[in-house]
């Protein structure tokens, strides 16, 4: 249940509107508006008589929920949820800018990911990707450098600034991965692994939600709710294509969800074209298509060379291809009315030298 | 000033900190003391452990005090319930 209040409701009048609701036994959650208030209830919402909360001084109106799904509601809270990394930079999802995060499938060895890092740091983008724990469909394949990995993105950022984002596969590793990552990345296959889910809910690190490659966009809310039931609600969406009968694409992109899911909740929603396509040529034109649905940000998977690539090679995009890119997107930025950072002229070198 | 100088006005201000975060788990410990009283007067009469009224009088004044001194008072309300947590568990304990 939502309590929305009268504009500039006074203090006490809110304090007593959250007195009630909670000496019935119910939790609340306050969202301040530049006008309105948002008073969320958690809780046995059945056993509240909205007719009485109605009477309240200050309340304007109550809303019954039917959604399966609360905290990542959007009109559980008075306005969109900013997701801040916490770097000098200050990178935010869910404001003007679209945060583009670039980087290797995995982390393979320190000279990789410190080209990675430059040339995609060079080219605009706010964050690094890079796996450390690669959960693979095959027991057989590459798994990752594990900790070794984690240092070395580490070590990544403190030469670039750019902040890390990195997956983490188990309720164990979340202490160790969140000492050295800023955002932890809870991979599409483990979308519905709900102790992982709660174990990310508890720290304080933004976390980047990746959508089950079956799952509904319900299902996607709710594994998020399940992060926020835990009082992290510093959580990403990203869609990053699902299962369907096209055999064309290793996914198929559902821009769709994109537009659906900014009417459904305040959380920021990003895109993943790399997996979604699973072909470089399909990159840009589904990342076009992700910022005109109205995507807050992209993750884009790029190596110095592909074709060595211990996994994931067929979807990485080269590291001029991806600044190639970063150039292609600002016009689609733009007409969406919002801005994205360009290569930066002074850095080109540092692509041009990748290049050669 | 010689960095020094700095280092030590610093541990001075952490020895202070210290002073402070070992009277805040005092008075903690002595907020369960006293809820482990109320519970043994609870039983006496008759009474439930949880008390849903109380506890969010406890928070609606938790917020008031927050607000007053400045502080962020969603995090102050947090940190309330959480103690609040730990005092019903130390009622129940006592059961």
């Amino acid at each position: 249940m939502i309590i929305v209040t009268r504009p500039h409701i006074a203090d006490h009048d809110l304090d007593r509107i959250r007195e009630y609701i909670e000496s019935r036994g119910l939790r609340t959650h306050v969202s301040q508006g530049d006008e309105r208030t948002v008073v969320g209830c958690v809780g046995d919402v059945q056993s509240l008589d909205p007719d009485a909360i109605r009477a309240l001084a200050g309340v304007a109106d109550v809303l019954r929920v039917s959604k399966p799904y609360r905290l990542a509601a959007l009109e559980f809270v008075a306005r969109p949820t900013l997701v801040s990394i916490g770097d000098a930079r200050g990178t935010t999802f869910g404001g003007s800018e679209i945060v583009v995060a670039a980087g290797p499938c995995s982390v393979e060895s320190r000279e990789m990911i410190l080209e990675s890092a430059h040339a995609v740091s060079a080219a605009g983008a706010r964050m690094l990707r890079g796996g450390a724990f690669k959960p693979r469909s095959s027991p057989y394949a590459f798994q990752g450098l594990g900790a070794e990995g984690l240092e070395l993105l580490a070590e990544a950022r403190a030469a670039t600034g750019l902040p890390v984002v990195s997956e983490v596969l188990d309720p164990r590793q979340v202490e160790l991965v969140s000492e050295y990552v800023d955002m932890l990345q809870i991979g599409a296959r483990n979308m519905q692994n709900f102790a992982l889910l709660a174990e990310v809910g508890r720290v304080r690190r933004p976390v980047l939600l990746k959508r089950g490659l079956s799952a509904t966009i319900a299902e996607l809310l709710l594994a998020a709710e399940h992060i926020m039931a835990q009082g992290n609600s510093q959580v990403v969406l990203c869609e990053r294509g699902i299962r369907t009968f096209e055999t064309a694409t290793r996914n198929t992109l559902d821009v769709a969800a994109v537009a659906v899911l900014k009417r459904e909740t305040h959380l920021p929603v990003i895109v993943d074209p790399s997996h979604a396509a699973g072909r470089t040529d399909l990159v840009a034109p589904l990342a076009f298509a992700a910022i005109a649905a109205g995507a807050d940000g992209l993750i884009i998977e790029t190596h110095p060379n592909p074709a060595m690539a211990r996994s994931d090679g067929d979807q990485s995009l080269t590291l001029p291809s991806f600044t190639s890119l970063m150039k292609l997107l600002a016009p689609f930025a733009a007409a969406a009315g919002r801005t994205i950072a360009s290569p930066t002229p002074e850095n080109a070198h540092v692509v041009a030298g990748v290049a050669s | 000033m010689s960095s020094n100088e700095s280092d030590t006005g610093l541990t001075a201000l952490r020895e202070k900190v210290e002073h402070v975060d070992t009277a805040i788990v005092a008075l903690l410990a002595q907020r369960v003391e006293l809820a482990r009283a109320v519970g043994t007067h609870k039983r006496e009469e008759g009474l439930a452990t949880l008390d849903a009224k109380r506890e969010a009088a406890v928070l609606r004044r938790a917020g008031t005090l927050a607000r007053e001194a400045g502080l962020p008072e969603e995090a102050v309300r947090q940190l309330f319930w959480t103690i609040i947590g730990i005092c019903r568990h130390a009622q129940e304990e006592t059961q």
